[in-house]
């Protein structure tokens, strides 16, 4: 978008204006509050950050703070992710700053006041975490959680922010700031804890202070701005009335919140009696939740088969790069229509797992329904035992040597299978096969 | 001359060219020329928007001759504090800082103004962004009193009294956080209306203090006010600190203001605020009493009462409306909007100081003091503090209005003085604001009155009411009007 | 008393040029100003906070759009490609 295109003389900072409070911001922050196990106020109030920046454009900023009577929309929290939690300080609502681009030159910074104004949620935790690989699963587990509420497009770039705090035992506390995705503050986290492990080491003392992320050069340094010299003389916006919440305004924003992810794995498990492991993998992306419950109510029959092609089969198709757009499936050209008439061919015997699998890859290329595809394939499922044993004989002409082992190694068996299945391109009956292979190994001795 | 149409007062050119005694254009053309023979004398205009201000009157002039309609305030003039924002015509709150700001977008009220056909003629001289209680701090100069150039036209909306009282506008708009609409009527002798707070839309008026500051409105008539007020009030959508309703005060014309009663016809309940009047000068109070002597028959209950929370009036409102403006004017670093100057080259930080510089004397001590009393460890001694006081008076008055009407007080402690005078002594000036910051504190609605001359200078007389109580004002206020009766203009 | 390295540090924090000048007058007159400002000493903190206008989150503004009418660039002085121009970062 062009700078400076998307913006009015309230978020310009224009003299006169005021400032104006969306309430849609305050519905989300208090579903955010609510989805994060917080307590909410019975009212909250707006209090003004003063200090100068460029891309301030009151040289103040609009936000919550917790003092005098009053907290922000959501305090004292806790969120599970895997076996371990993580307790919410808050969670509080403000507004974006505008965004600044250094000038080539070097004579000037540019200013984009597109972004400035917009609501902005901000999350605080406790220092709960001892190591950055939870920090990752953690702030995954936060993602699919707003995902869930539908309260922001989490894959626009910038719509995802996040500053780490770390400090080791008897060192002080330092803040990240510039940390650009989620990934990175596992490494950012990494890298400062070994920098202040190794000043502990060297009895330099750790400072505490604000340092920023150089994705660059993989490192922190020192920043710029001298943060901890600012007295933000912060006081009540005078220009936003008190808001007040009360039980039924907070009852009716939950009867509007969409299904939480825990309260969905739940219901996977008792309605679909799917595992607990393929329920995980589906709600850790509420966009494959959603594509098996449209392909489930397809073709309600078989849940698990559903689930099973989608986490162990699908999900292998999607490329790793795609997980970064807007959405995991693109480049793959099926829909839920046709996971549904796969799992119909499995369930109904047409087709075998693995031929399944062999359309699967083939159809995410082509887009063609599974049951066109398998005509043309020719993989209907071979469960004529004549078909099959005369495969065998000629398997047993061949593998000379392993039939001679079967007696001794029972893999043999599993050995002589495979050569089966190879030979009829997968479209053996596994089963028939192998009971036929055992019966004609039985008779030779 | 007598028979002139700048003598006319809003309600009379309304009529006027509605019933086309007379053109807008001949109005107009005589108010414009009035302003280009005196304002040199008094110094009340920052702008004059000549061109602007006849091709409205004469699109007026063509729709009445079409047989169309015209709004309510068809064809007034009317005059503009330079801190209310005009779209295409420059707005300077009397400062460096916005010296070449012409604001893109039209507050409320001067949209609802245009809607009512009334004429914008100028932008009127203030202290820099409503700082001051005499018009000295503006950077064009300092507004003179129509009655006695030599001395100071009160402040902070000085331009807005001074021209209506020297026929410059009928009307006109100002600003008022802490008496800033009151105190210049007051010493220049016309009506000046502060309402309720949230009543007017503060969209578009450029910030000093945001919780105590209302556009008010001056004229020459107690009605004139009431139906300007009446224009600009409303919920406002870009404000939210505006009420949902507003009072619609019902005005009559003049003379036939029913005397000693409310519109509902119950007797009026005066009580004077005795610690208003004592602090007074006693040329003042004299005046006060002698006013309320006249006023004072069988069916009207006048006494005098207490507001004890008063001796906490001046501190907290000071904390209170430099904390606000701080941080309200930080957003004036002459990168956006304000004075020509490259900031190419310059580090952030020192270009920002060193543009800042160039604030006005006052408006720098009270940019710093509404720092020291925001800042950590002087908060809760002075911030907090403040806002406490002003909760206990705003609970003092609401119990008074229980048993009064209307409170009463003299509108400034003393009468207007020369040039000079308190400038050097910033402490000295902010007290002659005693009698007019409660009503700011306590967010009710209050109007100033002339009620006589010592020397030739002006004595105004305060009154208030509770919250929501402009009917009450006006009924008291118009009754007071008709029974004091003073006449004439300066001579300039 | 309000001292003058106070006056200096309030200076720096709103950005406000203060030569030597200016902070000698300022502080013998913001002193004055704070000491009667501490009449507010003998208000005491206890009781109700102070009310201010109360708004429910229904009578907030929609999330609606609205357009500018006109150039939004045209709000700024100082431009470049678009962008506002303003001085450098250190």
């Amino acid at each position: 978008m062009s700078p400076n295109t998307n913006i009015c003389p309230i978020c310009s900072g224009l003299p006169g204006t005021l400032p104006l409070l969306n309430q849609r911001a305050v519905d989300y922050a208090g579903m955010i509050s609510i989805a994060l196990g917080c307590k909410i106020p019975s009212a909250v109030v707006f209090y003004r950050k003063n200090y100068f920046y460029p891309d301030l454009p009151k040289n103040f900023q609009i936000t919550q703070y917790n003092a005098y009577g009053f907290t922000s929309i959501g305090v004292e929290g806790k969120v599970d992710y895997g076996v371990k939690s993580s307790k919410i300080k808050r969670v509080q609502l403000e507004e974006d700053p505008g965004r600044l681009v250094y000038g080539n030159t070097n004579l000037e910074t540019l200013i984009d006041y597109n972004r400035a104004g917009v609501s902005l949620v901000e999350v605080v935790t406790e220092p709960d975490f001892s190591e950055p690989k939870d920090v990752r699963i953690f702030l995954n587990k936060i993602i699919s959680i707003i995902e869930h509420l539908g309260v922001c497009d989490t894959r626009l770039d910038g719509s995802v922010r996040c500053d780490a705090n770390v400090s080791i035992e008897g060192g002080n506390r330092v803040e990240i700031k510039n940390v650009g995705s989620f990934r990175d503050v596992e490494k950012a986290l990494r890298y400062e804890i070994t920098r202040q492990k190794t000043m502990s080491v060297r009895d330099i003392e750790i400072k505490s202070e604000t340092r920023h992320w150089d994705d660059a050069r993989s490192i922190t340094k020192q920043s710029r701005k001298k943060e901890e010299e600012e007295d933000y003389r912060y006081f009540p916006e005078p220009d936003i009335p008190t808001i007040v919440l009360g039980e039924d305004y907070i009852s009716s924003l939950k009867t509007k919140m969409p299904e939480l992810p825990h309260e969905r794995k739940t219901r996977f498990l008792r309605v679909y009696g799917l595992s607990d492991h393929v329920a995980q993998v589906l709600i850790d992306n509420k966009e494959l939740a959603d594509f098996f419950e449209s392909t489930v109510k397809i073709y309600p029959s078989s849940a698990n088969e559903i689930a099973n092609l989608i986490v162990s089969d699908l999900l292998g198709l999607i490329d790793e790069s795609t997980k970064e757009q807007r959405s995991i499936f693109s480049g793959l050209r099926i829909n839920a229509k046709h996971i549904a008439e796969l799992a119909r061919m499995i369930d109904q015997n047409v087709i075998n797992r693995n031929i399944a699998k062999m359309i699967l890859s083939q159809i995410t290329k082509t887009g063609e329904m599974p049951s066109y595809a398998l005509d043309k394939m020719d993989a209907s499922i071979i469960d004529s035992k004549d078909v099959i044993s005369e495969t065998i004989e000629s398997i047993f002409k061949s593998e000379t040597s392993a039939v001679k082992d079967a007696k001794q190694n029972p893999n043999a068996a599993n050995f002589l299978l495979g050569k089966v299945m190879q030979l009829t391109g997968g479209r053996a009956d596994p089963k028939i096969a192998l009971n036929l292979i055992k019966t004609k190994l039985a008779v030779l001795e | 001359m007598e028979n002139s149409l700048y003598h006319l007062n809003a309600e009379q050119v309304a009529s006027g060219i509605r019933n086309r005694d007379f053109s807008a254009v001949e109005y107009i053309s005589e108010i414009l020329e009035r302003i280009e023979k005196i304002d040199v004398k008094i110094n009340a205009f920052v702008t004059v928007d000549n061109e602007g201000a006849i091709e409205k009157a004469r699109s007026i002039d063509k729709r009445i001759q079409r047989g169309e309609s015209i709004g309510g305030l068809g064809g007034v003039a009317i005059g503009v504090k330079d801190n209310i924002c005009t779209k295409n015509l420059k707005t300077t709150c009397a400062s460096r800082m916005l010296e070449e700001y012409v604001p893109p977008y039209d507050a409320t009220v001067i949209k609802k103004l245009k809607e009512n056909d009334a004429i914008i003629v100028g932008k009127l001289n203030l202290d820099e962004f409503a700082m001051g209680s005499t018009t000295e701090f503006s950077r064009f100069g300092p507004t003179r009193n129509p009655w006695n150039i030599n001395c100071v036209a009160g402040g902070s909306s000085g331009g807005s009294a001074a021209s209506v009282a020297a026929l410059e506008c009928a009307i006109s708009l100002g600003s008022d956080t802490g008496g800033s609409v009151r105190c210049p009527s007051s010493f220049c002798s016309v009506v000046g209306l502060k309402p309720t707070y949230g009543c007017v839309s503060r969209y578009g008026l450029i910030s000093y203090s945001n919780s105590l500051e209302q556009i008010g409105t001056i004229g020459r008539t107690v009605t004139d006010v009431m139906l300007i007020m009446n224009a600009i009030a409303g919920e406002d959508a870009n404000d939210q600190t505006t009420r949902t309703t507003v009072p619609g005060t019902k005005t009559t014309s003049r003379g036939q203001t029913p005397k000693y009663s409310l519109q509902n016809k119950r007797n009026i309940r005066v009580g004077l605020v005795k610690e208003l009047v004592e602090g007074a000068d006693p040329v003042v109070s004299k005046c006060i009493y002698s006013a309320m002597d006249l006023f004072v028959g069988s069916d009207c209950k006048c006494e005098e009462t207490s507001l004890k929370s008063v001796q906490y009036a001046l501190a907290s409102y000071y904390t209170i409306a430099m904390a606000e403006a701080t941080s309200n004017l930080s957003r004036y670093d002459n990168i956006r909007y304000g004075f020509d100057s490259n900031p190419e080259e310059y580090e952030w930080n020192t270009y920002f100081t060193k543009v800042r510089s160039n604030f006005g004397e006052e408006v720098k001590r009270r940019i710093i003091i509404g720092s020291y009393v925001l800042s950590a460890g002087y908060y809760g001694k002075y911030y907090l503090k403040a806002q406490k006081a002003r909760e206990m008076i705003k609970q003092e008055i609401k119990s008074l209005f229980e048993k009064y009407d209307v409170l009463i007080s003299p509108t400034m402690p003393i009468l207007p003085f020369k040039f000079g005078e308190k400038i050097d002594d910033p402490l000295k000036m902010y007290q002659i604001d005693i009698d007019t910051v409660v009503a700011n504190l306590a967010g009710i609605p209050a109007i100033s009155i002339p009620i006589g001359f010592n020397d030739g200078l002006p004595i105004g007389m305060q009154i208030m009411a509770n919250e929501m109580g402009e009917q009450t004002l006006f009924d008291v206020a118009s009754s007071f009007e008709s029974t004091i009766d003073i006449h004439g203009s300066p001579k300039i | 008393m309000v001292s003058r390295d106070e006056i200096k540090h309030l200076g720096w924090l709103s950005r406000l040029e203060l030569t030597d000048e200016d902070l000698d007058r300022y502080v013998s007159q913001i002193d004055e100003i704070i000491r009667y400002f501490d009449k507010l000493d003998t208000v005491s903190l206890v009781g109700r906070e102070p009310a201010s206008s109360m708004k429910k989150v229904s009578e907030l503004r929609k999330d609606s759009i609205h357009m500018f009418e006109g150039d939004p660039l045209e709000f700024f002085k100082n431009r470049k490609d678009g962008f506002v121009k303003g001085p450098k970062m250190v």
